[in-house]
């Protein structure tokens, strides 16, 4: 391994000396960059304030639920989840396990190849773009299979592929070891099969190494975060059921 | 005009603040990262590459803007703001009405944490694609996902202050999710309990929560950013396709 700043290396070992990076001057051919850059934020985010409020809506009220109730948008995502599993899951594990994934990548790929460039291989835009449509459409597949799946026979009102589960096998194993099934590890199945089917994908197809993995799951990530907060945010309206954007309006809230 | 100018630079004044020459030569350039203490988070020079703004699409930069404007608004929010039940949403109410520039203040704090929870979030996109957090800036990385999570809490913390229905809610729905820690009866109704102070969002929430988005996290974020930007010097600079790992083999 050949470290920053140590270029030299024995010769013989069939390593070379790092080529020399071309280098410019921080100031000005930096700092005018970070100068303009400050000026169109500030100037776009003034105007912005001009003319879009921050919402302020009644006294906060404790008897008074909205309907429905929303997290921030970036926790939409979540709260999407928790339409589909056990909220220690969702609200928990989940993330947890997702920052402490995310944390390790760079203890898992260690290479040093492919570094200062987008995707890194020739292989690793196309890894990422069928990384990204795969989750969309396991994602969004199962979204509306929890939302519209019911058999005849289920209790009013549920529907999802968790309820049928527990429907099903409630009479043979009792309501509590139904509901850990249908609730916790069928998801659970979900979670570690959606990027382990990945993973298999990418590296049949593509010969994959570990960055092209990486690649594929960082996507997996990104997109999940996307569409699920998509979905949660603007597809999610009155009892959090599912319908199109223009019919989501304002939580209906009574007037106090 | 050029020569008042002149003798402005020619004062001991101004050659007490600025100790070098506008830069315009190699060394002068050299001299002004030096001896500035912003500039000096930069080295004196960066890779050609790493200049090319679609490379970085400013992304980390942008998001140190977010915070200092952040800083900024809060502070002067700070003026008027009381963490009390029921002032804190007449004193938000106030301050859109009375204060001059009260609402601009309010929308920039608003729109720019929401620009920042963005920003963050594709500046840790741009540095995965561009295999950035590849060694030798592993650790960085690590401190980079930890200041993710800081500005998701920075964010969260600050939607409850206004006291009206769309924060009570929102933090009633987050507060339920973290008090899902498993095993919920041991474990998550502790954690709930210590986040909202009690058994219910009220005035010891405001209270908490207050501190920590005003004084806890902003200095936990400032501590963090310190040894981030630390890093990227000490990790080699910024990534740059002209490294070691490519020439090896």
């Amino acid at each position: 391994m050949v470290r920053e700043g140590e270029g030299k290396v024995l010769p013989g070992v069939g390593v070379e000396v790092k080529q020399e990076t071309e280098k410019v001057f921080t100031w000005p051919y930096l700092v005018r960059i970070e100068m303009i850059g400050m000026l169109l934020y500030l100037v776009g985010f003034s105007i912005l304030s001009i003319f879009i409020n921050a919402p302020l809506r009644n006294l906060a009220n404790p008897e008074v639920t909205p309907n429905p109730a929303k997290a921030p948008w970036y926790f939409l995502g979540l709260q999407e989840l928790l339409l589909h599993m056990h909220p220690a899951l969702a609200g928990v594990l989940l993330p947890a396990g997702v920052l402490v994934g995310l944390a390790s990548m760079p203890y898992f790929d260690r290479s040093r190849s492919g570094i200062g460039v987008y995707f890194s291989t020739a292989n690793g835009k196309a890894i990422a773009i069928f990384s990204f449509i795969y989750t969309a459409v396991w994602e969004i597949a199962l979204i509306l299979i929890d939302e519209y799946l019911n058999v005849l026979g289920m209790p009013e009102g549920s529907h999802g592929l968790g309820p049928l589960l527990k429907f099903l096998l409630t009479p043979a194993l009792g309501s509590q070891i139904a509901a850990f099934l249908a609730e916790v590890i069928m998801p659970i199945g979900f979670i570690l099969l959606i990027p382990s089917l990945l993973v298999a994908i990418v590296k049949r197809v593509w010969k994959a190494d570990m960055r092209e993995i990486m690649v594929a799951l960082y996507s997996f990530f990104f997109a999940s975060f996307v569409v699920l907060t998509i979905v949660g945010s603007a597809f999610r309206g009155h009892s959090m059921a599912l319908m199109w954007p223009w019919e989501v309006g304002h939580p209906e809230e009574p007037l106090q | 005009m050029d020569g008042i100018w002149a003798k402005i630079k020619a004062t001991n004044f101004f050659k007490s603040i600025y100790r070098n020459d506008y830069p315009d030569t190699p060394r002068s350039r050299v001299q002004v990262i030096l001896n500035s203490v912003l500039l000096h988070l930069h080295p004196v020079k960066v890779p050609k590459s790493a200049v090319k703004f679609t490379y970085t699409w400013g992304l980390g930069g942008s998001s140190v803007l977010m915070f200092l404007i952040l800083t900024i608004t809060g502070v002067l929010l700070m003026f008027y703001y009381i963490p009390s039940i029921p002032q804190a949403y007449f004193s938000i109410k106030g301050l859109e009405t009375n204060v001059t520039y009260g609402m601009f203040l309010r929308n920039m704090h608003r729109w720019t944490a929401h620009g920042m929870v963005l920003l963050v979030f594709l500046h840790m996109t741009r540095v995965f694609y561009t295999g950035s957090y590849k060694p030798p800036r592993e650790f960085n990385w690590v401190i980079g996902v930890f200041l993710l999570l800081i500005t998701f809490l920075l964010s969260f913390t600050g939607y409850l202050l206004p006291w009206d229905q769309l924060a009570f809610w929102a933090i009633t729905v987050g507060s339920n999710m973290a008090g899902a820690v498993p095993p919920a009866e041991y474990v998550g109704k502790y954690v709930r309990f210590a986040l909202l102070g009690g058994y219910e969002v009220g005035q010891s929430t405001l209270i908490r929560w207050y501190t920590l988005h005003v004084i806890a996290l902003p200095l936990t974020a400032i501590l963090a950013m310190a040894v981030h930007f630390w890093r990227i010097r000490k990790d080699g600079g910024i990534s740059s396709p002209g490294e070691s790992g490519d020439v090896k083999e």
